[in-house]
């Protein structure tokens, strides 16, 4: 009885040092390399532990979302992975706000599911501190500060109200705190869009257009942020129209066009896609002897400048046929798609408002 | 995961209460930190203050009746009646609910605007992305406003209490204002209160739209007063008594019946049929609205 009673002491002894251990070491995880700045990438924007793939990977699975017999998005299906930064790119009206909305409980999916870790949002408990959102630049009422706006979610959610001073100087808005919405300019009301989201420290920030009316060092700025987290093995999906921003950030993309999956990959995969969009600039003195060796499946095009364009035949292949042909080459460059170019091809011929 | 900034806010627990006690003081905290909600706390003040001077004015002309006004031996009675106990209690009683007849509009449309501001000004997915409970979410604000109209009534009440007593010394009656007939008008009043500021969020959850849940909510409460008149028509036409008592399905109507210890017209029915029909009003529009809002897409 003695021997029972002295090991279920020394059990719960152990069991409470661990406690305690484990802790400390969330605590020290959580301080280690957050300074006041932004901290470095803790994974290298690459791999990520499993345990935190299957909590933060968004999972999109036949979304279907139809308006009086219009469907705005239709059998849609995609993932989102921890650790990297996904584009959500579409033309106006594709549907990506109304996917964003369904994946936050805002709008029932006619079909389909959406769930972050595995969980639909409305099931999560403590969504804000799981998911951040920012889905309206003009979501706050506007005779209320920025600050009492962050304030009021604090209190709904359960955090500490001093949480909203903190991600105000995060996102650059303190001097600017007490100041109402309706003074902010857009660029500002986009900051604290982004406030609004990472007051919960959320593994999953999800952001519709944040980089809309901000100016080069807002755009800038949000870029780094967004790297930032997703280094930090967040779960970052982020929608825009800005292609040239979004081939800058982006790991992965989800292109959509009338409500359906266009394409979905890593950028360099997507672009890599349209090779067929690619194109050589030649440079030679006789380009009329050139396109005669190369044939009548080779279409050039003058340049400009001397030079012209070869599509249907690469650079390897316009080589040595010039070589046989025995024409003089002073430049030969392989001109990839960009991602607009990739963006227009994918999502060419589909209604862009239906 | 590592923070993305020392957080010495987030690890501490903030607000550990219930979903629900949460978001009602959620709640006060929009209603503090806009303009509108002190605006109509003080447009309610300045009313009630403006009805207690007309009603003043009103009682003292009751309790001394001016000459060539009424007829002498009609001014004799009427004041005779006026300072009877029953007439200075009336009196008490109504200079205690000054104004509080149509100062619940006030009530009734703060009600409105807590759940409509939320669509006005695109904050309810804000809201709703925050806590993902609808119904939860509507029942703070049917709180919110029920508390709201409770303050109005404290405010109005306390004012009341300030200016009643030296008025009906200076008046030269007097009369406990704890009595049974001034109690009774001043805690149906709080009831009134209460249910008119969820009966607008009711509305204003149903409707969604700020213009017309406001409009709604005037049209319901002005509209009520021509249910009489209404009512006329199909009664000279039927002659059935019920018809008589039938205005009294009007909201405003069957809240005067209600809260007034005398008839709110003629042939009203008893008190309790009205606050049945008033709260039966209330409780379909409050679950109406949770009902629309767990439904409807937040675009």
């Amino acid at each position: 009885m003695v021997v029972l009673l002295a090991a279920a002491v020394i059990g719960g002894l152990v069991w409470l040092a661990r406690l305690k251990r484990d802790g400390t070491r969330t605590d020290r995880a959580r301080t280690d390399g957050a300074g006041p700045g932004l901290p470095d990438r803790p994974f290298g924007g690459k791999r990520v532990p499993s345990a935190l793939m299957a909590q933060g990977r968004i999972d999109v699975c036949g979304l279907t979302k139809e308006y009086r017999g219009v469907r705005a998005v239709d059998d849609l299906s995609f993932t989102v992975e921890p650790g990297r930064v996904t584009g959500f790119l579409g033309p106006n009206g594709a549907g990506k706000t109304t996917t964003l909305r369904m994946l936050l409980d805002l709008v029932e999916p006619t079909a389909g599911t959406a769930t972050i870790g595995g969980v639909r949002y409305a099931d999560l408990d403590q969504p804000i501190r799981r998911v951040g959102a920012v889905l309206e630049a003009g979501a706050a009422h506007k005779d209320r500060s920025g600050r009492d706006h962050l304030r009021i979610v604090c209190q709904s959610a359960g955090i500490l109200l001093a949480r909203a001073d903190e991600v105000l100087e995060l996102v650059g808005l303190g001097a600017a705190a007490h100041r109402t919405f309706r003074g902010y300019s857009l660029g500002m009301r986009q900051r604290l869009g982004v406030a609004a989201a990472l007051l919960g420290d959320p593994q999953v920030p999800i952001l519709d257009e944040p980089a809309n009316g901000l100016d080069p060092e807002g755009i800038r700025w949000m870029r780094d942020l967004l790297r930032t987290l997703a280094a930090q093995g967040r779960t970052v999906l982020v929608s825009s129209h800005l292609l040239g921003e979004m081939a800058q950030l982006a790991d992965d993309l989800v292109i959509v066009a009338a409500g359906r999956l266009a394409a979905q990959g890593t950028v360099a995969s997507v672009i890599g896609s349209m090779t067929y969009l690619s194109r050589t600039l030649v440079r030679t003195p006789e380009p009329g002897k050139l396109a005669a060796v190369l044939g009548s499946d080779v279409v050039v095009t003058p340049a400009g400048d001397g030079g012209a364009y070869v599509t249907g035949a690469d650079a390897v292949a316009i080589g040595d046929a010039a070589l046989r042909a025995g024409v003089a080459i002073h430049q030969l460059v392989t001109q990839l798609p960009d991602l607009e170019a990739a963006f227009l091809e994918l999502t060419a011929g589909k209604a862009a408002i239906r | 995961m590592t923070a993305l900034l020392d957080s010495a806010a987030l690890d501490q627990a903030g607000d550990t209460g219930t979903t629900l006690a949460r978001l009602l003081r959620a709640e006060f905290m929009k209603l503090r930190t806009t303009s509108t909600g002190w605006l109509f706390l003080v447009g309610f003040i300045v009313f009630t203050a403006a009805s207690l001077a007309i009603n003043g004015f009103g009682s003292h002309y009751q309790l001394y009746p001016q000459q060539g006004l009424v007829s002498r031996a009609q001014g004799l009675a009427e004041a005779a009646q006026a300072h009877s106990p029953a007439g200075v209690a009336a009196i008490a009683a109504s200079m205690m609910t000054s104004g509080q007849r149509v100062g619940v509009l006030f009530a009734l449309l703060l009600g409105v605007v807590i759940v409509t501001s939320e669509f006005a000004s695109q904050t309810a997915a804000v809201t709703f992305v925050t806590v993902p409970r609808r119904a939860t979410v509507i029942w703070a604000k049917v709180t919110a406003a029920a508390c709201c109209g409770a303050l109005f009534w404290l405010m109005g009440t306390v004012i009341a209490a300030v200016a009643t007593p030296p008025f009906l010394y200076s008046q030269h009656v007097s009369t406990s204002l704890a009595g049974w007939i001034v109690a009774r008008s001043v805690l149906l009043n709080l009831i009134g209160f209460a249910v008119w500021g969820v009966f607008g969020l009711g509305l204003g959850a149903v409707l969604r739209n700020q213009m017309a849940s406001v409009i709604g909510a005037i049209v319901v409460y002005a509209g009520s007063f021509g249910a009489e008149t209404a009512f006329t028509l199909p009664y000279n036409l039927f002659h059935q008594s019920w018809l008589l008592a039938a205005p009294v399905i009007a909201p405003a109507l069957a809240y005067a019946v209600m809260i007034m210890s005398g008839q709110a017209f003629p042939d009203a029915p008893s008190g309790w049929v009205g606050a049945v029909i008033m709260f039966g009003y209330t409780a379909a529009l409050v679950a109406g609205g949770i009902a629309l809002t767990k439904r409807r897409d937040v675009i």
